[in-house]
């Protein structure tokens, strides 16, 4: 039964995570050697390989090439990462606030309706943003947003909102009453209770949220392709428009782009790793 | 507190999400609806009336059909796929072993990733010629490994090839949960019974993961219900073997620009996603009121 047990996780690990290392070893590769018909597998710190073997020369010109702007893309590679920080992290910062807000109305007030108006917010969650896409971008249109940060923001503002109500709702029921109770026995306002008391006893939850936004922001493709055609273009949608391109796609730039885009991702997953199940299904499962 | 102020303060608290919520999702659905019925285009600003004559087009093409039915194998395959699998490695991972936390943690990346990225690079692990994948597949004696994103009869494979690998591990997790949920005398009381493991892994394991299972499922099915980024990063949007819902919405509004016709599609989709999502809060409704 232990032999199996390691069978099954070994094979998995190796199909799993194979493609994460092919792409940190194409991000140093030359073109030709991403596209050699005997695989590049071992990285050597030499000008130059035999030709038929598995060794390839490590080098750092796809890093370098990505201040560089490539064909069929109208900035760096640099500057549409700026575009997806941007986003990012406005985006996340709004929802969390307004998410945080609504949670604790939800979690600590009587609202008519309650539970119809939580299943409401996650169901948005369910909408294809390719068929709610067309009405935005008209009205976009009409209000000078198409292509810009703040219309980003706003789009991913209000589509992170459910994942931000829900889960801060989950963190926020955790805290016990009895503290804002006592709060307001030694004289603070409900109010003053909320921002001195209890917004000090959600950071945890609050940060966690914010992770989960601002991943979802910054993989996001679906809205950033069809709003931001040009202008404030993120990350995964300029990646996409380097397809079909005539040269042929660069590779190496891509992995490097790919792998500098993922890294932080991967630093936050690492740091809520016990918080993930938690995020993954909105708070609905708790550990 | 007088009782005024407090009423005022939770809509202020709420207020603001939902009347975003509101705005961003009543607004879209009702312009939709007009839109169905107009000959209205992406670039250009006149359009008229043409009553339902995009909903008979989208009844009589087939093509939205085609495209429903796609998706629901999709899902149903996708969905299925990485539920064994993920289970199955969540089996093999119950017991605490060395390292196995930072394995767990490095098994659960690829689910955090940006779909339209990762979707892109697979086309290099994926190239029929100098795809590390069937350059592995040669080594180990396979003849002629598939053209994957070529051929028309491995496209659809390859997209759900990189599905299951990106969300086999929210399964995984899921699944994970669900196995340490039990508790642990039910399985002593099942080795005092001389119970054999397959009738304790019936008995006692699949039952009790079940509702957890089942809403790792419902969130997973919603999710690959929208599929769009892999479609369009590994073979595009109009591919006759692989367009979703979603990417035939692409097509049809942004490359065709016929808005007019892709709302009335739109409408329909959204119709079947507000299904769905009553089934899912049902369930979800069902699970909170076992657990409370």
């Amino acid at each position: 039964m232990k032999l199996v047990r390691a069978l099954v996780l070994g094979l998995y690990a190796l199909v799993a995570l194979v493609p994460l290392v092919w792409m940190v070893l194409t991000s140093f590769k030359t073109r030709a050697d991403t596209i050699a018909l005997t695989p590049r597998v071992v990285p050597v710190l030499a000008a130059e390989t035999e030709p038929a073997s598995l060794a390839f020369p490590a080098t750092l010109e796809a890093y370098g090439a990505l201040g560089t702007v490539q064909a069929g893309a109208q900035q760096s590679f640099w500057e549409h990462l700026g575009h997806s920080v941007v986003i990012g992290l406005l985006s996340t910062l709004a929802s969390v606030v307004l998410g945080t807000l609504a949670a604790y109305g939800f979690s600590r007030f009587r609202i008519a309706g309650a539970k119809d108006w939580l299943f409401f917010v996650l169901s948005t969650r369910f909408m294809p943003p390719l068929a709610v896409v067309v009405p935005i971008l008209m009205l976009y249109r009409r209000f000078e947003l198409e292509g810009t940060h703040l219309g980003l923001v706003l789009l991913y503002t209000v589509f992170n909102l459910s994942l931000s109500v829900w889960l801060m709702k989950g963190f926020l029921d955790e805290i016990p009453r009895a503290y804002e109770e006592a709060a307001e026995i030694d004289g603070y306002s409900r109010l003053d209770a909320f921002v001195k008391v209890i917004l000090p006893e959600a950071r945890t939850g609050m940060s966690v949220t914010a992770v989960f936004c601002l991943i979802s922001a910054w993989n996001e493709y679906g809205f950033a392709l069809t709003l931001n055609h040009s202008g404030a273009i993120t990350v995964p949608a300029y990646f996409a428009g380097l397809q079909g391109n005539i040269e042929g796609m660069p590779w190496p730039q891509v992995a490097a782009g790919a792998l500098l885009f993922v890294v932080p991702i991967v630093l936050f997953t690492v740091a809520i790793r016990k918080h993930l199940l938690r995020g993954m299904t909105f708070g609905t499962i708790k550990q | 507190m007088p009782h005024g102020r407090s009423e005022r303060l939770k809509y202020a608290f709420v207020g603001p999400a939902l009347v975003l919520l509101l705005a961003f999702n009543l607004f879209p659905l009702l312009y939709n609806v007009v839109l169905g019925f107009t000959n209205a285009e992406l670039v250009g600003g006149a359009w008229s009336w043409r009553g339902t004559a995009n909903y008979g087009r989208l009844f009589e093409d087939g093509q939205f059909a085609a495209a429903v039915r796609r998706t629901a194998l999709f899902v149903g395959s996708a969905v299925t796929i990485e539920l064994a699998l993920g289970f199955t490695v969540a089996l093999a991972l119950k017991e605490r072993f060395r390292g196995r936390d930072v394995l767990l943690t490095a098994l659960l990346v690829p689910m955090m990733l940006s779909p339209a990225v990762i979707g892109l690079f697979w086309n290099l692990i994926l190239d029929g010629n100098y795809g590390i994948l069937n350059q592995a597949l040669a080594a180990l004696g396979v003849d002629a490994p598939p053209q994957w994103t070529t051929d028309r009869d491995w496209k659809f494979a390859s997209v759900l090839l990189v599905d299951v690998w990106m969300w086999t591990p929210f399964m995984l997790l899921i699944s994970l949960a669900a196995l340490n949920s039990i508790p642990g005398y039910l399985y002593e009381a099942a080795e005092v019974d001389r119970a054999s493991r397959w009738t304790v892994f019936r008995r006692i394991t699949l039952p009790l993961c079940g509702p957890l299972l089942g809403l790792a499922a419902l969130l997973r099915t919603t999710d690959a219900l929208k599929q769009f980024d892999l479609v369009m990063a590994i073979t595009g949007p109009n591919d006759e073997r692989t367009q979703t819902v979603s990417t035939l919405l692409y097509q049809v509004l942004f490359r065709d620009g016929k808005v007019g016709l892709g709302s009335a599609y739109a409408c329909l989709v959204l119709v079947l996603v507000m299904a769905l999502a009553t089934v899912f809060t049902r369930y979800l409704d069902g699970l909170e009121r076992r657990n409370a």
